[in-house]
């Protein structure tokens, strides 16, 4: 008797398990549609060379990779890509770094933490559209209020001031890319940074204060390896979404501009291919985006490496 | 338990409706959902289109130019038929086709395409046979470059354009009288006869205080007078380099006003005097964001700088639109003659989606906008000017005068240049390769690069574009 009432038990229970199927089974399917099909599909047209999809093309094998690899239009894009991500993450993670230690410093008793969260945040929450858009009339290099401003600094010294072109200067208009990158982005890193010093037990602070630790050693003791972890996160994610920026420089930068080779970044270069009138390669395109995702995931893995093994 | 199954079945049913839901709002809405503006009468685009589909009295049009919003009102205003018109922006427009013809969507029914992007629009098979419906009973109607682009590979009619769109120089006749002694379309023409002469006459314009453009890229339309790419290798004509030293010359030599094409003081120099936006100020190719469109803020900004009075435009003939908004007080004072080439630019093609269920409806529009000499006859009264494609109407209206053209008859004019241009110089990589070469005129013009850097930039450009397509022979 009470092995058949333990057998009905169980197939109770199988059966209540099942029910899980049956829950995971929307997400599984809009998932088997929209991303791994999408992702097979990408694969087998980056062995082809088909112009647009749906029109008729041949198995050309790794053609398009070769094509990839050897472009050297492509590593320029890939290099300007990291000269702005670099440009970027340095200012981004500094500026947040900074504004972690002055709001995280019990000595300063910073007030209105959650107003200054939401001010820092604010930029972020913009549409990339209308900060290209603003920030192109702001750096524009005739009337532009911010080469109003220098004009007026110079003038005020009795100097003369050739107003700077800032983004259509191959000179500037990378580093003007990734200032503006950074302004939208360091409120979120800010956001990370302060939620993994506020995870922090206050015990260690106290401890470090009676043993009469500096402002310095505190940091270096016990913020900085503590928050590792949130830093890896904020590092591998900047990195992953620097790697296929699109929309500031696609935006800002027109494509007769001199300046548009500096600021060509690896996904401009694959929406070049994947969508541009009369430049539509969508089986290179492919291949492209390919090389960008192995390019993207080999550097996530290192840095994963490299952060684990400090930690050890 | 067995309510505990209901609630699950029940929750699972309302995911996989919202699902099912989102997909259906998807595929019924895509003419709407996506696009950009939607004009006509097609407010209640949803449930009622598929009925009046079924009826076969309605139309979906996408298209990239407003006209179509005016022609599709008129359509139905004289035959009752619904038409919904979406206009989408050019830059979205080839994505959009593609993403909804891709897909199978029964809508749109119309659609149309500008000279660059049309063979890949044939090739992907978009457009419908329109020679299954008798468009070549209507051969020799349409002026001839037009009824040629808009031809496949094959010789398949696929597209017809309503409009012609040849290329002409417009310029200021009491500035000619001025300096040159005569406002004689024949005589100024002979001033832009090629690119050295042209920069002779910016120079005798600019010694008397005037300016030649407003612009450096007003030849543009002009330049292209010998095909981008000859039998699969890219070519580089003379023209090409002779156009790139006049626009070097136009802005180094302070030949022009130094605005961008299409900006604000572009427009303004259209109706008299204009600074001279030089030195601190002058502009770059580049001018994406215009900055110029609150006039106060502008003649603040350009106040006590040198000004001048521009001489000329180079446009295509929907220039005539543009001119007649903007320019004010010196209409009248206008004139049009030929360029150093025969050029032409834009235009729009329409033709019939092949996954379309009403293709003889659609059929009857594409005829309406384009075959149909009294659609032609209100599009010239009603637009001010535009120059139709329908040769009848051409030749009714060839001896009209245009007012602000100081009695010009344009009609004949545009015909004329029509006549000389020759759309087998049209390639499809012609958008590509053109903003690569505009890249290096860019370039060299500002002082980024020299003459021989930029240029090997530019092959690499297109070597790295159209790799194992285009064979780049290096001179």
């Amino acid at each position: 008797m009470a092995k058949t009432a333990t057998a009905a038990r169980t197939s109770k229970i199988e059966r209540y398990n099942r029910m899980g199927y049956v829950f995971v089974a929307p997400f599984v399917v809009v998932f088997l549609i929209f991303n791994v099909y999408p992702v097979l599909r990408t694969l087998y047209l980056s062995f082809t060379n088909v112009k647009l999809v749906g029109t008729k093309g041949s198995i050309v094998w790794f053609d398009n990779y070769v094509r990839v690899l050897t472009d050297k239009f492509f590593w320029n894009a890939l290099l300007n890509t990291v000269k702005i991500w670099g440009v970027n993450i340095v200012l981004q993670l500094g500026l947040a770094f900074l504004l972690m230690m002055v709001f995280s410093d019990v000595k300063y008793k910073m007030r209105g933490l959650h107003i200054f969260r939401i001010v820092y945040y604010l930029p972020n929450l913009i549409a990339a559209t209308s900060v290209a858009f603003l920030f192109a009339t702001l750096l524009d290099w005739r009337y532009g209020t911010f080469n109003q401003i220098i004009y007026n600094i110079y003038h005020l010294f009795g100097k003369s001031y050739t107003p700077v072109n800032w983004i259509g200067d191959p000179a500037t208009a990378g580093v003007t890319v990734a200032v503006i990158q950074s302004w939208m982005w360091f409120g979120n890193s800010f956001i990370m940074l302060m939620a993994g010093v506020q995870g922090i037990s206050r015990d260690y602070f106290e401890a470090a204060a009676i043993d009469g630790a500096g402002r310095w050693t505190v940091f270096g003791k016990i913020t900085l390896p503590l928050i590792r972890p949130i830093l890896l996160y904020v590092a591998i994610t900047s990195l992953i979404g620097g790697l296929q920026m699109f929309d500031l420089p696609f935006l800002m930068i027109n494509k007769t501009n001199s300046a548009y080779n500096s600021v060509q970044t690896v996904v401009m270069y694959l929406y070049k291919f994947g969508f541009e009138t009369g430049t539509t390669q969508t089986g290179y395109a492919s291949a492209v985006a390919y090389v960008i995702f192995l390019i993207i995931l080999t550097v996530s893995v290192v840095q994963l490496k490299v952060f684990n093994r400090k930690e050890d | 338990m067995n309510w505990k199954k209901a609630v699950s079945v029940m929750l699972i049913g309302v995911m996989t409706m919202t699902l099912g839901a989102c997909g259906g709002t998807s595929d019924a809405g895509s003419g709407n959902a996506d696009a950009g503006s939607s004009a006509g009468s097609g407010a209640d685009a949803g449930a009622a289109g598929t009925e009046t589909a079924a009826s076969g009295e309605k139309l979906v049009v996408w298209t990239l130019a407003d006209d179509l919003v005016d022609f599709g009102d008129r359509y139905q205003e004289q035959t009752g038929v619904e038409v919904e018109t979406v206009v989408i922006a050019p830059e979205d427009y080839p994505t959009k086709v593609q993403t909804a013809l891709l897909g199978g969507e029964k809508e749109p029914d119309i659609i149309v395409g500008e000279p660059q992007m049309l063979e890949d629009f044939y090739d992907a098979g978009f457009f419908a046979n329109l020679d299954d419906f008798g468009a070549k009973d209507y051969e020799g109607q349409i002026v001839d470059y037009v009824w040629e682009v808009g031809q496949d590979s094959e010789g398949i009619q696929r597209a017809i354009s309503y409009q012609i769109t040849p290329a002409g120089i417009y310029y200021r006749r009491d500035i000619a009288k001025d300096v040159f002694g005569t406002d004689d379309p024949d005589e100024i023409g002979k001033l832009f006869a090629d690119y050295g002469t042209i920069l002779k006459t910016a120079q005798t314009l600019k010694d008397k205080g005037y300016r030649i453009f407003s612009s450096d890229a007003e030849m543009q339309y002009f330049s292209g007078d010998s095909a981008w790419v000859v039998d699969g290798t890219l070519n580089v004509s003379q023209s090409r380099y002779d156009y790139m030293d006049l626009c070097i010359a136009l802005y180094q030599d302070d030949l022009t006003a130094y605005a961008n094409q299409w900006s604000t003081p572009w427009y303004q120099a259209m109706a008299g005097t204009v600074p001279i936006l030089t030195e601190e100020v002058q502009s770059y190719a580049d001018d994406s964001v215009d900055v110029w469109a609150d006039e106060a803020a502008f003649a603040e900004a350009t106040a006590g700088m040198e000004t001048t009075e521009v001489f000329a435009f180079g446009l295509p003939s929907w220039g005539v639109l543009t001119m007649r908004d903007h320019v004010g007080d010196t209409s009248g004072l206008w004139g049009v003659c030929a360029g150093p080439a025969y050029g032409f630019g834009g235009g729009t093609y329409i033709g019939i989606s092949s996954y379309s269920e009403r293709q003889e409806q659609a059929w009857d529009f594409v005829k309406f906008c384009t075959l149909n000499e009294d659609t032609a006859n209100w599009w010239i009264e009603y637009s001010e000017g535009d120059t139709v494609s329908l040769i009848s109407a051409l030749e009714a209206h060839k001896d009209d005068a245009n007012e602000v053209y100081g009695g010009e008859k344009l009609y004949a004019f545009w015909m004329d240049q029509a006549k000389g241009i020759d759309y087998s110089k049209v390639t499809r990589y012609d958008k590509a390769i053109g903003d690569a070469w505009g890249n290096a005129i860019s370039a060299v013009k500002t002082g980024q690069s020299t003459k021989e850097e930029a240029i090997a930039t530019f092959y690499d450009t297109v070597e790295s574009t159209y790799a194992g397509e285009i064979t780049v022979n290096r001179e």
